[in-house]
């Protein structure tokens, strides 16, 4: 077997037992790996009614087939589970070192089960996998974590994923930190490993990727990387201005959501961009493994120093959605999230939706006593509040929950802008109404990262959409974003490589590197493969598409109310009823048995 | 004159980010902009996104969107996120 190593590991921490499970070749065509292999393992194994924090869930940490080869931006893995913020699967990617790490260490996955009786940490050295008392660290800071590890085991090469406090405590929007600034980030995963008392997994490996045709898959390689160094985008805007380039870009369409989603148009946007950022704090761009881009910004200010971040999402989640500006407490604000273990858009979510509550007269200032009101463009509200939902303090126990529990605890769940209890990330829906469609339907919740319509509706990629149109074809691009999304989280890549490159793209480099002979349509149908098979588990979860297929009520009945997209909703019962036809399900919004059999995956119905 | 407003790289081609330029539509901007800062043009060879008052000039009518007294544009080099 070639990319993929055909095994897996899968540690007990109920009962200590380690086990080395195998993957063949057969699997591997129909899921690919990563996201793929994960959503089989879980279909096949676990009750998608489990309560997620319980020790019946899983947690599954993959990287893919080009994970750890040099195919650009081949260091990616993905953590997969049934998330406590929504009730439903998440797929949470990660860059960074530490995918590319484990398969060094001749591993496809991790399947992480049962509850450590006390805190641990798992250490895999190549084929030797330890699990090792954690109590000394538990508690700790990620970087902290991090260190405490690395001298531990005397070993620099280390490659380290942890959870911070806010993991311990289950803050219902945890993430998994890995490389100190990197992070799984959305709907909860960090909540699921600290359920598990699992503070750490620390990788190191000595092997070497085994790809099928080395010189075909140098010279696919090759021509890849020079396709993305030549793209406007992902070879000149990327590299030189971070993700955060897009906040004008967003601002000036009347997109980027401001205190809460109220508006589309932040009038200090500029201050927050990433032009304003490169000009103030950027000491350099930040590289993830084997990657020709290198979006990731270090920065550095006086008060936390170097650090990494933040990306375009972190920067409004913490900035404009609050209405706050000064870049310095973003910066400040981010740092805090990562080393706390929080997934930015989240916190920031939360936050937003407390200053409306708070705005409306919900929350109450007797309720808050000594700290700060949730006032719009408070900042003392960020790192106040921010360590005080990691640890569960004070108030910042009911945010810890997350903005859907909070709104819905004052008897006002309109007030969070979330799809299935997760917050919404930078782009108000309706300047992009395919997008709008996109967050409705994606299988964990109000995410961006699987079905990235702003490419086509806002940037142009690969042909401009006009973010109004409603039609069929604005709903077939949506499905393809969605089924090529998932290709290549289970391929192992990072989604900013479509600035550049197209399916064919991966065809290429997959058949290259694990020597098979599939079709473009093959691969897409794999995508497709995994967007049903997650769609089915949902279904077996709960989801009720009627309730959950759905957008919070401002986007729907409150026009815009200023900017370009002045007075337009979104026109979401035009699009949904078409997005279950074309894919292929029941008026409903359920996969027929026709369609899982047509993908191979009848026997999850 | 039109608001001019101009964003990342091309910012350092024109020393400033807001500019007023008179010109009656699309077309004849650019060329006025090309004409008085070096560079400017090449910058945009591999792509770009205009806004005219925050809607994208494709879905206008192009270069030949017409420009009236006040109105906003935005110009952008090609650049992508997420
Ligand atoms: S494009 Fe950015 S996020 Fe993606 S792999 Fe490269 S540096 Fe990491």
């Amino acid at each position: 077997m070639y990319g993929n190593w055909g095994r897996f590991l899968r540690v007990n921490l109920s009962t200590g037992e380690v086990k080395v499970e195998e993957y063949d070749e057969e699997l591997a065509k129909k899921w690919l790996g990563s996201r793929g292999l994960a959503i089989y393992l879980l279909l096949k194994e676990m009750d998608p009614k489990v309560d997620p924090l319980s020790p019946e869930n899983k947690l599954i940490i993959a990287p893919g087939p080009l994970s750890g080869t040099s195919a650009p931006t081949g260091g990616r893995y993905n953590v997969v589970t049934k998330s406590p913020a929504t009730g439903f699967i998440t797929m949470s990617n990660s860059g960074g070192y530490f995918g590319a790490e484990l398969k060094f260490a001749g591993w496809d996955a991790i399947v992480v089960e049962g509850k450590a009786e006390k805190p641990v940490y798992i250490y895999v050295k190549d084929d030797d996998v330890e699990i090792r008392d954690a109590s000394h660290i538990w508690g700790k800071l990620v970087s902290e974590t991090e260190e405490t590890i690395r001298k531990e085991i005397g070993s620099k090469r280390l490659r380290i994923a942890s959870i911070g406090p806010a993991g311990e405590n289950l803050v219902k929007f945890a993430a998994v930190m890995n490389d100190g600034h990197r992070a799984a980030g959305r709907a909860g995963v960090g909540a699921v490993m600290g359920s598990k008392n699992l503070k750490a997994i620390a990788v190191e490996g000595s092997k070497t990727v085994p790809v099928a045709d080395k010189q075909k898959f140098m010279l696919t390689v090759r021509e890849k990387i020079n396709k993305l160094r030549n793209d406007p985008v992902a070879g000149g805007g990327l590299p030189k201005f971070g993700t955060a380039v897009l906040v004008n870009i967003i601002n000036e369409n009347g997109l980027y959501p401001t205190r809460n989603f109220q508006t589309g148009v932040y009038e200090h946007a500029y201050e927050q961009s990433g032009e304003a950022m490169a000009a103030k704090y950027l000491i350099r761009n930040q590289p993830c493994y084997a990657c020709p881009i290198g979006c990731g910004r270090v920065n550095k200010l006086p008060t936390v120093g170097v650090t990494e971040g933040p990306e375009y999402e972190s920067t409004w989640a913490l900035g404009a959605n609050l209405g706050i500006n000064d870049l310095a407490s973003i910066i400040e604000a981010n740092h805090m999230c990562d080393e706390l273990g929080l997934d930015t858009i989240s916190t920031g979510g939360t936050l937003a939706t407390a200053m409306e509550l708070y705005e409306k007269g919900f929350i109450k200032d007797e309720e808050l006593g000594d700290a700060p009101p949730f006032r719009w463009g408070n900042t003392e509200v960020l790192h106040y509040y921010i360590d005080k939902l990691a640890r569960r303090e004070g108030f910042g126990d009911k945010l810890a929950e997350g903005g859907y529990r909070l709104a819905e605890s004052y008897g006002h769940p309109e007030y969070s802008m979330s799809v299935k209890k997760l917050e919404l990330p930078a782009y108000d829906p309706r300047g992009a109404e395919g997008h709008g469609l996109g967050y409705a339907t994606n299988n964990r919740g109000g995410c961006h990262i699987k079905n990235y319509m702003i490419s086509p509706e806002i940037l142009g990629y690969p042909y401009k959409m006009d973010p109004h149109d409603v039609s069929d074809d604005k709903v077939k691009m949506l499905i393809l974003f969605q089924d090529l999304s998932a290709l290549i989280d289970a391929a192992g890549l990072c989604l900013f490589t479509t600035f550049g490159l197209g399916a064919d793209d991966y065809r290429d480099m997959l058949n290259a590197a694990l020597g098979w002979d599939l079709s473009t349509e093959d691969y897409l149908k794999i995508g497709e493969r995994i967007w049903n098979a997650e769609r089915i588990f949902n279904l077996k979860a709960g989801l009720d598409p009627e309730r959950d297929d759905s957008l919070p009520k401002r986007f729907l009945e409150e026009p815009m109310p200023e900017g370009p997209n002045k007075g337009h909703v979104v026109r979401l019962k035009e699009m949904l009823p078409r997005y279950y036809k074309l894919r292929g399900w029941t008026e409903d919004g359920r996969v027929p048995k026709e369609k899982a059999e047509e993908l191979g995956i009848g026997e999850f119905l | 004159m039109v608001k001019v407003k101009v964003f990342a790289t091309l910012i350092e081609i024109t020393g400033r980010r807001i500019l007023e330029v008179p010109a009656g539509n699309v077309g004849e901007l650019l060329e006025k902009l090309y004409a008085t800062y070096p560079g400017f043009k090449e910058e945009l060879e591999k792509g770009f996104m205009i806004l005219v008052n925050g809607k994208n000039i494709e879905h206008l009518q192009g270069l030949q969107t017409p420009l009236e007294e006040n109105d906003v544009v935005s110009i952008f080099p090609p650049a992508g996120g997420g």
